[in-house]
């Protein structure tokens, strides 16, 4: 294989700087997770939750007549005080699709107010109306950060088997992991329990494995960046996120693990070239990947952007986190595997 | 053909499968999805799906034809002949009244969509307390026959449970929604006849025998002006069981004449439903002492024009003659979601859907052609995808499950794996020619199975979260990715090693 002379010298530059690298991801995931925690500790979550989850009523008017945005809000700030507006519109014209009205009033009560205001009856020929109960979304909320959680875990586990070490240490790991999950449907212990359990787990199986496969940690390392930087800028930007939003970060648990599976497979299991040969050659293949990835997600947002906050939300939280996991694949995870595999050389 | 190899045979075959379980159709016509037993229509021969084509002369293409003919029969006075072709049949009907054929468009395929695209209601219900199995199971019994009593027809109750063990009763209306649902859902439905402190009868069937939903002793019966608008009163007759009818004769003995209209009895009989007073009825002096086991309810609605104060009047005896019917439940219900989706989203929506993916993967295939510059790769990929959506759909429909906007994201976040995992196959099979196709082709399954297990295994504890109600974003994509890793990528494998042998 030819290798030009740039080429070459910018291998060179990334021989000797590829640990230094290093520094950027972990200052960026360390300014992400302060952001959190000051988020936290002001809004008393990790995320803006909207009435899907806090409980509460969505209401969208569409129909023949635009409604005036600016008058409605005043005249339902005269009735209470907490709601949101949004409008759709069409990507082109322009032209008004339909208008969104959040509330954490429950719908029989938010209903009659809008219906007064607007002058007509809501029917489910010109709107959808959705209401879900405060202590539903709380069950809610609660099980689908679980849901993540264990997505998380499983995912660890199975990057384990795959790169990670011995036999037992593989079985311990996973009878670890099982065991508040058995215990929790049993009823045994209390998903507030069985959440924190798991989190020493996952932090547990992490130390173990630190000390068995440096490759599963860089893995578990990168797309747990993915997630928090992903989380951090959500955070940032103001979206509220839905119970569907919350899918979208499993989503981008399976995107980014496949990148990342696929690098450290070329580069452990492989030994037919130079590390850095196979690097590069991961490397063109995972950008092709995500690169299809953002620009399928890219298009699909454009497409849905009008119609569905739904599909909005989970595309635009998946572009997002496509993003890092540029950022985190070929700099988190190559960095530690390259130092990896020549400290074992 | 047979040099095509076993694995694109597979994948053909799957794909004709799956077209066969979708199976697109390009019928004209409305589709029966509801007839009552007892109505003309049903005693003509007139089934649940059978598909009308017209009717007398009129050809009927799709609901709106439909609607437009009969409304422009109906109301009439007296008898007309209406004949009704369906694809197979001729049907006629003498009536005057609006036949009661519920009908709906042509299914286009055999794919489910969910309320949240078809439009419809969605209602999840809790108790107050825990309920076992057998508790849910009359719970829904009743909800279902509440919800007859409203002649709505294609419902679905159901029993979920969650991840921390609460159970739920899942009500899901399809098309549009009765206003009063969510009454008709939540109301734990205790209704008592006391007279002063004692309780005459109860409803459900220990107490009321019978309830009249028709017939003269059924309706309303008088409107009048009152204050600034109307008002209106309905009765129906029910009849009582010899035991509640016997209490009705021991607490009216102890009962004396009216002082101020000597007509009737001292005391009223009150009717409360959920401990509200609904109505007071002067008893007859003639019933003092009397076992009488028919009893006239009688209850009143009110309005600020006659037809509206008719409408309120005919949803409270409505209300009343269901809770005589089904009884209480022995528990508080919450409804702790209420959903109620139009149906006129459902089809814009689903266009829309339609153009973002394909838009979505033809892009993907630019890119790969970008990548590749080999137009024939490009194709290959691009074929792989919509076998793919064609295999997820074919087995959605296979299993009946209902697309609703959660499968639809599992659908596309499996497409967006499925097309990284061929990028893979692409660069390993063109990789180091050291080493021959077939073991290229090996190394690339192994990242392809690593990364469906990660995948596979992620995706099942969104099963139970959440009440299920996003369990399907992890059907679809758990059926998306394991057709991807046994049936779409090995063919693909095997596309691939013949295009860049050529």
């Amino acid at each position: 294989m030819a290798e030009t002379e740039q080429q070459i010298k910018k291998q060179n530059w990334y021989d000797k700087n590829y640990k230094k690298l290093l520094i950027l991801p972990l200052a960026l995931l360390i300014l992400s997770i302060a952001y959190i925690g000051i988020f936290y500790s002001q809004n008393g979550d990790f995320v803006r939750k909207d009435v899907s989850l806090t409980g509460g009523t969505t209401i969208t008017v569409f129909g023949e007549n635009a409604i005036n945005i600016e008058n409605l809000r005043n005249s339902l700030s005269a009735e209470i005080s907490d709601f949101s507006i949004r409008e759709l519109s069409d990507l082109r014209s322009g032209k008004q699709e339909a208008v969104i009205i959040e509330s954490p009033e429950d719908s029989a009560s938010l209903r009659p107010i809008l219906e007064g205001i607007l002058g007509y009856e809501l029917t489910d020929k010109n709107s959808s109306i959705e209401f879900t109960g405060s202590s539903l979304s709380s069950d809610f909320y609660k099980q689908l950060l679980y849901a993540v959680l264990l997505s998380f875990s499983f995912m660890a586990l199975v990057v384990f088997f795959i790169f990670g070490g011995y036999w037992k240490v593989k079985m311990s790991s996973v009878i670890l992991t099982l065991l508040p999950i058995i215990l929790f449907f049993s009823g045994a212990i209390s998903i507030n329990v069985a959440i924190i359990s798991n989190i020493l787990v996952l932090v547990f199986n992490f130390i173990f494995y630190l000390k068995y496969s440096i490759p599963s940690v860089a893995v578990v390392i990168s797309a747990f960046a993915d997630i928090i930087m992903t989380l951090a800028l959500v955070d940032l930007i103001g979206i509220k996120i839905s119970s569907a939003g919350l899918i979208a970060f499993l989503m981008l648990i399976g995107y980014s693990v496949d990148t990342d599976i696929m690098l450290t497979t070329r580069l452990l299991k492989r030994k037919e070239s130079e590390i850095n040969t196979r690097l590069y050659n991961a490397f063109k293949t995972g950008m092709t990947m995500t690169i299809s990835s953002i620009v399928a997600v890219g298009v699909a947002l454009i497409f849905t952007y009008t119609f569905s906050e739904i599909l909005k939300q989970i595309f635009t939280i998946l572009l997002i986190g496509l993003g890092f996991d540029l950022f985190n694949t070929w700099i988190t995870n190559a960095s530690i595997l390259k130092w990896f595999l020549e400290k074992k050389d | 053909m047979a040099k095509l190899g076993f694995k694109i045979w597979l994948m053909l075959i799957a794909i004709v499968l799956a077209l066969l379980m979708i199976s697109p159709s390009f019928e004209k016509g409305v589709q029966i999805s509801y007839l009552p037993q007892n109505s003309t229509a049903y005693e003509q021969g007139l089934r649940t799906g059978d598909i009308i084509t017209s009717i007398d002369s009129d050809t009927v293409t799709n609901l709106q034809d439909y609607t437009e003919v009969i409304s422009s029969k109906f109301p009439t006075g007296e008898n007309i002949k209406l004949k009704i072709t369906t694809k197979d049949n001729e049907f006629i009907l003498f009536t005057n009244q609006t036949p009661e054929i519920v009908v709906q468009n042509i299914p286009t395929s055999r794919i489910q969509t969910g309320l949240d695209l078809r439009g419809g209601s969605r209602a999840l219900v809790k108790a107050d307390k825990p309920l076992n199995a057998q508790e849910l199971t009359d719970l829904i019994a009743v909800t279902s026959s509440r919800l007859n009593v409203y002649g709505l027809s294609d419902i679905v109750i159901r029993p979920v449970s969650d991840l921390s063990g609460n159970n739920y009763m899942l009500v899901e209306i399809a098309g549009s929604t009765p206003k009063e649902l969510e009454n008709l859902i939540a109301k734990q439905g205790k209704f008592e006849a006391k007279i002063g402190n004692e309780t005459v009868f109860e409803g459900g069937n220990k107490d009321v025998t019978y309830v009249s939903r028709s017939g003269q002793q059924s309706g309303i019966y008088s409107c009048d002006t009152y204050q600034e608008g109307e008002i209106c009163k309905f009765r129906f007759a029910i009849s009582l069981s010899e035991e509640a009818a016997e209490r009705h004769a021991q607490i009216t003995d102890a009962l004396d004449i009216n002082s101020t209209n000597p007509e009737y009895l001292s005391e009223q009989l009150e009717l409360y439903l959920d401990d509200k007073l609904v109505d007071a009825l002067y008893i007859s002096k003639d019933l003092k002492g009397r076992t009488t086991t028919q009893i006239s309810i009688s209850g009143s609605g009110a309005g600020p024009t006659r037809n509206e104060a008719i409408e309120v009047a005919e949803a409270n005896m409505k209300e009343l003659q269901t809770v005589l019917i089904t009884g209480s439940l022995p528990f508080k219900l919450e409804v702790v979601k209420l959903d109620t989706i139009s149906p006129l989203l459902g089809e814009k929506f689903i266009k829309s859907i339609l153009i973002a993916g394909l838009a979505a993967i033809i892009a993907v295939a630019i890119i790969v052609f970008l990548r590749y510059r080999k137009l024939n790769l490009s194709l290959a990929v691009l074929l792989t995808a919509f076998s793919e959506v064609l295999i997820i759909l074919g087995i959605a429909a296979l299993i009946k499950w209902n697309l609703d906007l959660p499968s639809i994201a599992g659908i596309i976040a499996t497409i967006g794996t499925g097309v990284d995992q061929q990028i893979v196959v692409l660069d390993e099979s063109r990789s180091s020619k050291q080493y021959s196709m077939k073991e290229r082709i090996k190394r690339a399954l192994f990242i392809i199975f690593g990364a469906y297990f990660t995948t596979l295994f992620s995706m099942i504890p969104l099963y139970w979260a959440g009440a299920g109600l996003l369990k399907g974003f992890a059907v679809t994509t758990i059926i998306g990715i394991s057709a991807g890793v046994f049936i779409t990528r090995p063919a693909f494998a095997e596309i691939v090693k013949r295009i860049i042998k050529d």
